[in-house]
């Protein structure tokens, strides 16, 4: 009858909801992160002004609240005059854009040689271990540099070296969690009950390794987030005329004594996402972990 | 248990070989087979033709790019790493000036990384059940999510900049000379017992440190932590507390010998993270290492010193990671035995 | 005076927003030198006093009512410091998994040193007094065996380590929770000897927890039986375990197998024990819903206890008495007769099975361990087989290559004719009918995302009939055949029990109604009242729908109840094989007869254990 099926599906997804309700780290990681969500997606509308317009009159202009603020710059303006809250408002679009797809890119790779590794084991394991072994013999902040570098720069350019860069921790991570499942019994039954290699993978091992997944994605966005920002503190990451936020805290920096609120303002903002992911990610981490649901029944 | 050490040494060294080998390869082909010409990052806006075939035969771009690479695998063998196209000096002889700035950087970082983490996941340890860890796990969780980078700026701007307490730029104040020796000026001063200069490279030391050392605690306070609690629920510790043990020692001589073994893992997986904290933090605070090296190197595009800075990186690297699978067999008993 | 004496104890926790009363009224006392017995199945409460004696209550467990004597004085009544000098000193503790029980990045001698620093001797006495306890427990190189780590030692060696730091300080009082549990049969009877021969040497009384009642009446003066915080029995061991009295002791010893006397089938108690959440909700006699002879008086209130004589006594209503008596089972069927020319279902010939392993340097050091040395036999359709065997036989080796978990290094298997490894790699689907396998740890066995619903149908995903109507039926059936409550099917398996999943796994294999099935110790980890179901619906299998059985285990008397053939296997070998009955009864190998040996005989006065106290 499909009432059964479709109850323990929908058993599952109460039981998820659940979950994430009781955590308040969940709760307050994914309002901060919809936040900047709504902030990267509405940006013309809640921007006050636009973010390249340089208005050379009013260069490091200070907050509207000190007595020098014009209220039409809210948070005051940088070196060539142009609005700082603007432009950090706008600069989530970088930062969030960066963050996922290098998440999502890193987590597709790293998760399918993960699963290939774990399952197959002997050469490919071998062999995968040792190219995520050399992969991971230069500090990370090193290889995005020098893949810049090679690439040029450019948003997309930011997002492969960095799915290039840190496929390897997922990996690396992923695939332990694949050796602990791959030894449970419940995998051999299914194989002597008849079913082929890649069915077992999608259906017993990946689903066992999903929480996992989940909350390393959530933790590689805000990565993501920062490494972007460091890239365009050298100067490797997007176009000048593109608002981010690295760049922004690069250009404050210089003016740091006069008009700290430059460079302050992308901090901040930077710093909130960063936190909005983490609790996130880590809440998810406890919220998805089986042993911690559905206690026994003695 | 020596046996063991010696062939843990040996194997990782093996295995070494390769993978600078390649890892140099794979260096060698992003920065000069990718998309973005070499050529035309290093040539003036105006520059002619024949500019551009001169600059091509100079930097050895004439030769097909696996020709290049035997040429500079074999210059690297006698020492020769090329010369810098920014500074126009010797790759090594940059490096080798550089490299023992942050070799003292990042030993500072960590040591005071170890100092502020050992005590704060134990504290972090005891809380626990208490209201007092909300408190604390949100601090951690605010740390973390602040970059390495980031403390440093903050760091500058209150301590240097607000308050000017301490020094944020260079490594010794300018009119001091710098002594001949092991390049870490710890060391020479105090040989010399020259006070007043080690005293002032302490206090530009100070702030980069710390900032590395912020960056990377929140991390092993955590895994301490999670390894604590692990490690308080194990049998033997039950066995322990049963046989009369005060709960302080089965804490110290039980529970935090077992403890430090994951966290030394996670130390030692995650020291690329610090080794790269090191590149803006010496930018920040012009200091001046081969971190600072190598941000002026990817601006400039300057191809044979970012080969070199690569090279080093992952030589020191590979040696940091022996360094630790050695030290995690010295306190790991179950790894010494051979069958 | 007492030793130890619990005077009407009552322990309550707080859980989830109530109190509940963990341990009800518990009253015994244990006199110097001697030993009393506390048996009971996994959550009867049986551990919780071995923490109250040691103070190490979890959060939110405090002693409700009742006192606790040591020696006279109240413990509840000390401090921590004065606890804690007692423990270890004039009270000491046997734990239960003796390679976990030791920190594993110290040596035993380090540790050792640390205990006897505790003990407050002095620090030049210490080393020799550590050698010398070490002989005492006849430890062979007891200097060297300082200089090692626990994790260099087998589970006996270490057993013995522990049994004499427990002792060196003298003590009054040695609690030991489930001692030999962890331990092979031999390795158990040796350490029980041990315990007896330190406990002669210094008078200290003892307290034994344990699952199995014929051990602790080989051991102790008294046994006490628990059941679900109650103290339902107590009493000299031989009338417990040869008269009991409490309707819960007579169902427990009638669902033990035995290795003598005519084979009878197993009476199975239904359902399984009330666990701490229930506690709440059950008032009165917690076992009433599975007692037989239950009346209304039993929900009420405390039934009075029922004194017999020589202190033998039961928490229980007096009609119980008479109304509590289990019937004996009905005297097994003979086996079928094994039909003659017929093509035997499995047959082993000259098998073999090595593992590698590199190590050294460069890996270039190879070495090898023979699993399997040159095993054969041949086994026809319908038959019960038995293979026994102790951790590293072989025996597990054996199942996994008779479904194709492993190939043979050596030599030829044929399942149904055909080769089960070739089975698994190229025709999995088609050969599922050949061989199935049930696994010892069902925690592991049955993914703990799926529904029970989903797990025994299973094998019908992606046949194109496994439409939801279809599954669910057939699920229906298979949870009728396999004794679950259909209530269960919806549930997943954290929240079933021990034996509900085992039945589940057991399903999941009748679904594709294989021809051969292994059972890989799938008793081991049981209450021994659920034990009775899961080998009583293997029975039912094999004489309704045919199905041969390979059942793999340790324990003599549960393959005896269910095997006509067995099998006997010591490092890779079969060393006896034959009749089920011939074996136990004539056993011809001496390894065959130093297993049957060193099982705790059934009846008390028989002297055990015969086998002697080996020097490790």
């Amino acid at each position: 009858m499909i009432a059964v099926a479709g109850r323990s599906i929908g058993t599952k997804i109460r039981d998820f909801i659940g979950a994430i309700q009781n955590s308040p780290r969940v709760l307050v990681g994914a309002l901060i992160v919809l936040c900047m969500i709504v902030c990267a997606v509405f940006a013309p509308w809640i921007a006050p002004n636009d973010p390249s317009i340089q208005d050379l009159a009013n260069t490091l202009l200070p907050p509207m609240w000190s007595s020098v603020g014009s209220r039409q710059f809210p948070f005051g303006t940088d070196a060539l005059g142009r609005c700082v809250l603007s432009q950090v408002i706008y600069g989530t679009r970088i930062a969030l854009q960066v963050g996922f797809l290098a998440a999502t890119g890193a987590a597709v790779i790293g998760t399918t040689l993960a699963l290939a590794a774990g399952y197959c084991g002997g050469k490919v394991d071998r062999a995968i271990g040792y190219l995520v072994d050399l992969w991971m013999s230069l500090p990370p902040v090193v290889l995005s540099l020098t893949l810049m570098v090679g690439l040029g720069t450019g948003v997309g350019n930011v997002i492969l070296s960095i799915v290039l860069v840190d496929w390897t921790r997922f990996c690396r991570v992923v695939r332990s969690e694949v050796l602990v499942v791959r030894r449970k019994d419940f995998v051999s039954a299914a194989r002597l009950l008849g079913f082929g290699h890649l069915r077992i993978v999608l259906r017993e091992i990946l689903p066992s390794v999903a929480p996992l997944i989940i909350t390393l994605f959530t933790l590689q966005v805000g990565i993501g987030v920062i490494v972007e920002a460091i890239l365009s503190f050298v100067g490797m990451s997007v176009p000048a005329d593109t608002p981010a936020w690295g760049m922004m805290i690069a250009d404050g920096r210089s003016d740091i004594h006069a008009a700290p609120w430059v460079a302050l303002l992308p901090i901040l903002a930077m710093f909130m996402t960063v936190l909005g992911l983490n609790l996130l990610g880590e809440g998810l981490r406890v919220a998805l972990d089986p042993r911690l649901r559905n206690r026994d029944a003695r | 248990m020596f046996k063991a050490l010696a062939q843990v040494a040996l194997r990782r060294l093996l295995d070494a070989v390769p993978t600078v080998f390649l890892l140099s390869i794979v260096v060698f082909v992003v920065l000069r087979a990718l998309p973005a010409d070499p050529l035309a990052l290093l040539l003036p806006p105006n520059a002619t033709q024949a500019d551009a075939a001169a600059m091509k035969v100079a930097m050895g771009l004439d030769h097909a790019v696996p020709v290049q690479f035997v040429f500079w695998l074999r210059d690297a063998f006698n020492g020769d790493l090329g010369t810098s196209i920014s500074f126009r000096e010797p790759v090594t002889t940059l490096i080798a000036n550089a490299l023992p700035a942050t070799l003292e950087l990042s030993i500072a970082g960590l040591a005071l990384a170890l100092l502020i983490s050992v005590p704060g996941g134990l504290w972090f340890f005891a809380v626990r059940g208490q209201r007092k860890e909300v408190v604390a796990d949100l601090a951690i969780v605010s740390m973390l999510s602040i970059p390495t980078f980031l403390w440093g700026l903050l760091l500058m701007l209150t301590f240097g900049v607000a308050f000017g307490l301490l020094p944020f730029a260079g490594r010794v104040d300018s009119d001091a000379i710098l002594p001949s020796g092991t390049g870490l000026l710890l060391v020479d001063y105090l040989i010399r017992l020259d006070w007043r200069n080690w005293l002032s490279a302490l206090s530009h030391l100070a702030l980069p440190a710390t900032a590395l050392a912020l960056g990377f605690s929140p991390m092993v306070i955590r895994v301490l932590r999670s390894s604590l609690i692990e490690a308080s629920s194990e049998a033997y510790v039950m066995a322990a507390r049963q046989r009369g043990l005060s709960e302080t020692r089965v804490l110290i001589a039980h529970m935090l010998r077992n403890a430090a073994l994951p966290a030394i893992t996670l130390i030692g997986a995650q020291l690329g993270f610090l080794f790269g904290g090191t590149l803006l933090i010496e930018s920040i605070f012009s200091f001046p290492g081969i971190g600072n090296l190598m941000v002026q190197a990817v601006r400039n595009h300057d191809l044979p010193l970012i080969q070199g800075i690569v090279l080093v990186f992952c030589i020191t690297t590979l040696l940091i990671n022996t360094l630790v699978d050695i030290l995690y067999v010295v306190l790991n008993p179950k790894l010494r035995k051979s069958s | 005076m007492n030793v130890l004496e619990f005077d009407h104890v009552t322990l309550n926790a707080v859980l989830d927003g109530g109190t509940v009363q963990v341990l009800r009224d518990v009253d015994f006392g244990i006199a110097r030198g001697e030993t009393l017995g506390l048996v009971g199945e996994s959550g009867a409460g049986k551990s919780m006093i071995g923490r109250i004696i040691s103070g190490l209550l979890p959060e939110g467990f405090l002693i409700g009512s009742g006192t606790v004597r040591f020696n006279g004085e109240s413990l509840g009544a000390m401090s921590e410091a004065e606890r804690r000098q007692l423990l270890g000193g004039k009270i000491a503790f046997i734990p239960q998994e003796p390679l976990t029980a030791l920190n594993p990045v110290r040596t035993i001698g380090d540790q050792f040193d640390e205990y006897l620093a505790h003990l407050m001797v002095p620090r030049g006495e210490r080393h020799a007094i550590a050698l010398r306890q070490l002989s005492d427990v006849r430890l062979s190189a007891p200097g060297e065996m300082l200089l090692r780590y626990p994790h260099e030692l087998s589970g006996g060696q270490c057993q013995r380590v522990l049994i004499a730091m427990a002792f060196s300080g003298n003590p009054s009082l040695v609690v030991a929770d489930e001692p030999t549990t962890a331990l092979d049969v031999v390795t158990q009877a040796q350490i029980m000897q041990l315990i007896a021969m330190q406990q002669a040497r210094s008078g200290t009384a003892l307290l034994f927890i344990t699952h199995d009642l014929r051990l602790a009446a080989q051991v102790c003066r008294n046994i006490g039986v628990m059941y679900a915080g109650d103290m339902v029995e107590f009493g000299p061991a031989a009338a417990v375990l040869q008269a009991p009295i409490h309707p819960y002791a007579k169902s427990l010893l009638a669902a033990m197998p035995s290795l003598v006397g005519r084979r009878r089938m197993l009476p199975a108690l239904f359902e399984q024990m009330p666990g701490l959440k229930m506690f709440k909700e059950l008032s009165g006699c917690r076992f009433a819903s599975r007692c037989g002879a239950r009346d209304t008086t039993c929900e009420a209130g405390d039934a009075e206890r029922i004194v017999g004589d020589d202190g033998h006594w039961a928490r229980c209503g007096a009609s119980c008495l008479i109304l509590g008596a289990v019937e004996p089972g009905a005297l097994m069927p003979a086996a079928k007769e094994v039909r003659s020319g017929v093509d035997p279902i499995l047959t082993f010939e000259d098998v073999r099975l090595t593992y590698h392993a590199s190590r050294g340097l460069l890996g270039m050091k190879k070495t090898s361990f023979d699993a399997v040395k040159s095993v054969s036999f041949s086994i026809q359709p319908g038959e019960m087989i038995g293979i026994i065997g102790e951790s590293g036989s072989g025996k597990t080796s054996i199942g996994r290559l008779i479904v194709g978990l492993e190939r043979p290094s050596g030599g030829n298997i044929r399942v149904n004719g055909h080769d089960p490894r070739d089975r698994l790699d190229h025709n999995a689907y088609l050969g599922r009918q050949d061989a199935q396998m049930i696994f010892q740890d069902p925690q592991s066995a049955l993914n703990p995302r799926r529904s029970v619903m989903e797990l025994l149908t299973q094998a019908m995903e992606g046949t194109g009939e496994d439409g939801p109507s279809n599954r669910s039926s057939r699920a229906n059936r298979l949870a009728n055949d396999v004794r679950l409550p259909p209530d269960c099917l919806d549930r997943f398996p954290s929240q079933l029990s021990g034996g509900q999943k085992q039945r589940v796994n057991i399903g999941r294999a009748l679904c594709v109604m294989p021809k051969l099935i292994v059972a890989d110790e799938i008793v081991s980890g049981l209450d021994v009242s659920v034990q009775a179901h899961v080998l009583n619906l293997l029975l039912e299998m094999n004489r309704e729908h045919g199905i041969t059985v390979v059942f793999i285990s340790h324990d003599l008397a549960v393959v005896r109840y269910l095997c006509n053939r067995v099998f006997l296997m010591n490092r890779g070998e079969i060393v006896e094989s034959g009749n089920a009955e011939d074996v136990f009864s004539c056993p011809q190998h001496p390894y065959t007869r130093m297993l049957i040996d060193a099982a705790p005989p059934e009846s008390v006065g028989v002297k055990w254990p015969s086998v002697s106290l080996a020097t490790m």
